[in-house]
């Protein structure tokens, strides 16, 4: 039996259930972690330039767009804060919580967790082999770094399951 | 020679600038989800499940991939899309 599990409550609705402890802390740092995207080292992972090597063109780029690419990352900051403040325990599974969340919102909840893996990427100079590695020490800041991003990967991995075209 | 009411405009490259097409490139991560980028690509290019995947695992595998070449407007419509998803994508000309 999978713990952590998304399924239709209604036709407007999905349920998260077997939220546990790890993922809900996860949850609970996320519109902390989410403000962090507008500075460095995660605004230019967020903002990047379109042109390799272009100066000019990827300034005026940058005029144009960037607010409106913020405003679509804040946006769905924000939805998710809202939702979070839903989150309740799971009457199937002690110790675990479960968060009723309008099909609505499945994309701004994909930005948003998107969003904070890419966040704690930059912050911790993630690189591919890091992400490979098995093992964690607790102890290590970018080792709790690389467990939040795979932490918030399996949700997100689920809602991308969810969002798929059928 | 021009004819009556028909002006005969000097030759120029204008058509041929203006046509030049436009390769939009997403570069490889190593956060984003194998299944979230085959996802963009489906939603952002209207791409089949399997040319998803395919153009997904080039981008993974060789570290970029062009993902779609056209128009220069329709190309920076689809990088800002792109970038809306938080994946690396920019644009070249074709040369």
């Amino acid at each position: 039996m999978r713990l952590l599990q998304i399924e239709p409550a209604d036709e407007k609705h999905l349920r998260i259930r077997g939220l546990d402890r790890m993922l809900c802390g996860c949850l609970d740092e996320l519109p902390r972690l989410l403000e962090q995207g507008d500075r460095p080292p995660a605004r230019q992972r967020l903002y990047p330039d379109p042109f390799r090597s272009d100066a000019s063109a990827n300034e005026e780029w940058h005029r144009l767009m960037d607010s409106d690419l913020r405003h679509l990352f804040v946006t769905a900051g924000e939805i998710v804060a809202r939702d979070l403040a839903r989150l309740e325990p799971d009457p199937a599974q002690p110790h675990r919580k479960q968060l009723l969340l309008p099909v609505a919102h499945l994309n701004a909840w994909i930005s948003a967790l998107n969003q904070a893996r890419l966040i704690l990427g930059e912050q911790f100079a993630v690189t591919e082999a890091e992400m490979r590695r098995e093992e964690l020490h607790p102890e290590r800041e970018q080792d709790v770094a690389l467990f939040k991003i795979h932490v918030l990967g399996y949700l997100l991995q689920l809602l991308v399951e969810h969002a798929r075209p059928r | 020679m021009a004819q009556n009411g028909i002006v005969e405009l000097p030759a120029t490259n204008t058509d041929v600038a203006l046509a030049s097409p436009w390769n939009v490139i997403v570069e490889n991560d190593p956060i984003n989800l194998m299944s979230y980028v085959t996802l963009v690509f489906q939603r952002v290019f209207g791409y089949p499940r399997t040319q998803a995947e395919k153009l997904m695992l080039e981008v993974h595998t060789k570290g970029r991939a062009i993902v779609w070449s056209g128009g220069r407007e329709q190309a920076e419509m689809y990088v800002h899309q792109l970038h809306g998803y938080q994946l690396l994508a920019r644009m070249e000309k074709v040369e």
